[in-house]
């Protein structure tokens, strides 16, 4: 089990990247309707039903747990996003300097203007033609001036709305942004929230599994049955199971994702695992193909497996090959209700795959 | 000014992309140069009538002083040019992004509100779920802790569907100050064109007005040698 660490490192990137299902609203919706069918009238039934509850049971805590899992990991999407866009409401918004409208610019064209008009004023009354043309020329000049002091009046007018534009941009920006926060943080609370319901879920399942087994003296009497087979009344009850965690977690039947699988060691190239339990005894068995490597002639394997359920989450069982070779497996329930992780190991054969590790999809 | 700035906007258009990833420091460096003009432009223009009283009227050095009066003013008014375009390029491209932003947040209040709906889906099934176990736990009565158990999830997911809701209104509320932030954002940007177009309006100007002063120093020269002419005569 030493690799586990590394598997459920890889595991949480695959999840993060959407390996284990799709992170639109379309899929968890989809979850969604898978699970509603699947415990479809339990609840009714519950008080009068048997195995066929206690199956169906198991199948929509598989089926919330998807379903948890998938809306988990697409919320958890939107919200890393949602953060990384709304980044650019944390920058103060760009703004022209004031600075560069110094009084000084004004100032200067204003000392001009005046200097010019008393020039003017003085060679007023003169006749001379000559003075008269450079009274001509001031006068222009007085002109080219008094032009400039209305761009310059106008440059500080769209200067000081620039500045005003500015401020009042950096009010609405600070303001907006504190109201992105806390939608962000509200819907960190709502993942959390739905971490929560996705235990008390797969808890509940598994106590109202439990619960449909056991036989109540106020009960009515079941109709007849008119098969042969015993009435589940009157079959041993369910065990409790003893693992801390609901025996959905194992029991079902799971493989390997077509692509982007997780594994250490042998790469697989397909897995099937059928796993039961019955009154804290499990079972199953795994079919393996392994991709081609070194040394290894015979990429298949198959073997079956048994044991009581252990008070530990980790599951250990003894398993033979088909072939005859002993060896041990463990089953590690995942993060997400429906991944499982599987390591075993088998006595050494030539030629032949003596261990695995790697994660399951629950079909 | 329409002229100028319609020129100014191609002109920031083009550089848009260019001028995008230029950082708070590059923007800093530009308004160093500016700044560093007009206090140049400012050393030679404040004295330049009283350095050109003390001339001749055809001494060279006449002409020249107002030409490097106007030099200076040309590279103090092309560095602030320079700096408003790249201010409005760089301001643009945060309108860009934020009217993206806006559309994305507004798929995301829609999402918000499906959200809403989903919760109160689930509410109305669970709900479901517990009286249909309510009646099923009347005939078996080990259905009771399940019973607990379902109640305390319908109770959580009562909870979730009163913050989902909240979180769509307040989604709303958001994206509707989202909005109003684009058209400040807006409103910044055509201030800041407006700026622009004022500023190369103010740049003509003082061409303009360091052409006459020139026009009036060879007006000077020109009356002073016609009249040292006449006095040559007599």
């Amino acid at each position: 089990m030493r690799h586990s660490r590394l598997l459920r490192m890889g595991l949480l990137i695959c999840c993060a990247t959407g390996l284990i299902g799709q992170t639109g609203r379309d899929a968890y919706r989809q979850a969604y309707n898978i699970w509603q069918q699947a415990q479809a009238n339990l609840e009714r039934d519950a008080g009068t039903g048997g195995d066929p509850q206690v199956a169906q049971a198991d199948r929509a805590a598989a089926a919330v747990g998807s379903f948890e899992a998938t809306r988990v990991a697409y919320l958890k999407s939107a919200a890393a996003e949602a953060i990384e866009r709304r980044k650019i409401l944390k920058a103060p918004a760009t703004r022209s300097s004031p600075d560069l409208m110094p009084p000084s610019v004004g100032n200067l064209a204003t000392v001009e203007l005046q200097t010019v008009t008393r020039a003017i004023a003085r060679f007023a009354t003169d006749k001379d033609p000559a003075i008269q043309q450079l009274r001509q020329s001031m006068e222009r000049e007085r002109v080219a001036l008094a032009a400039l002091m209305d761009t310059i009046q106008a440059r500080q007018k769209t200067v000081a709305a620039t500045s005003a534009a500015a401020v009042a941009l950096e009010q609405a920006r600070a303001k907006t942004s504190a109201a992105f926060d806390d939608q962000s943080s509200q819907l960190s609370q709502t993942v959390a929230q739905m971490e929560k319901e996705g235990a008390a879920w797969a808890q509940y399942y598994d106590k109202l599994a439990g619960a449909i087994q056991i036989p109540n003296a106020t009960a009515p009497e079941p109709a007849p049955p008119v098969s042969t087979a015993p009435s589940v009344l009157t079959e041993a009850p369910r065990n409790e199971s003893i693992s801390p965690v609901p025996l959905v977690r194992y029991v079902g039947e799971w493989n390997y994702p077509v692509a982007n699988g997780i594994f250490h060691g042998a790469q697989p190239e397909s897995v099937d695992l059928e796993v039961h339990e019955n009154n804290g005894h499990a079972g199953g068995t795994l079919k393996m193909r392994f991709k081609p490597s070194p040394g290894v002639k015979d990429p298949t394997l198959q073997f079956t497996f048994k044991g009581d359920i252990a008070a530990t989450p980790t599951q250990k069982f003894t398993l033979m090959t088909s072939d005859g070779t002993p060896g041990s497996i463990e089953l590690i329930p995942g993060p997400a209700f429906n991944l499982l992780e599987v390591n075993f190991q088998t006595d050494p054969r030539a030629n032949k795959i003596r261990g695995g590790n790697f994660i399951l999809l629950k079909k | 000014m329409k002229r100028a700035s319609s020129v100014f906007i191609c002109a920031a258009l083009l550089s848009c992309a260019a001028v995008h990833a230029q950082d708070a420091s590059q923007l800093s460096t530009l308004e160093q140069i500016a700044q560093k003009r007009t206090a140049e432009w400012e050393a030679v223009a404040k004295d330049m009538n009283e350095r050109m009283a003390r001339i001749l009227p055809c001494d060279p050095r006449a002409l020249a002083a107002v030409t490097e009066v106007s030099r200076a003013s040309e590279a103090r008014l092309g560095a602030l040019a320079d700096y408003l375009r790249a201010v409005s390029a760089r301001a643009f491209a945060e309108t860009a992004n934020v009217r993206n932003l806006l559309d994305a947040e507004e798929k995301r209040a829609v999402e918000a509100d499906l959200e809403r709906a989903d919760a109160s889906q689930e509410q109305t099934a669970v709900n479901t779920q517990s009286e249909d176990l309510a009646q099923s736990a009347r005939q078996r009565t080990s259905l009771e802790v399940p019973q607990k158990l379902l109640a305390d999830i319908a109770a959580m997911i009562h909870q979730r569907t009163a913050a989902t809701e909240q979180q769509a209104g307040s989604a709303d509320a958001a994206v509707a100050l989202l909005r109003a932030l684009v058209e400040k954002f807006e409103a910044r940007d055509a201030a800041l064109r407006e700026e622009f177009a004022a500023s190369e309006a103010e740049r003509t100007r003082w061409n303009g007005y360091y052409a006459a002063r020139r026009s009036r120093a060879q007006m000077e020269c020109t009356i002073t040698q016609i009249g040292a002419r006449s006095q040559g005569k007599q």
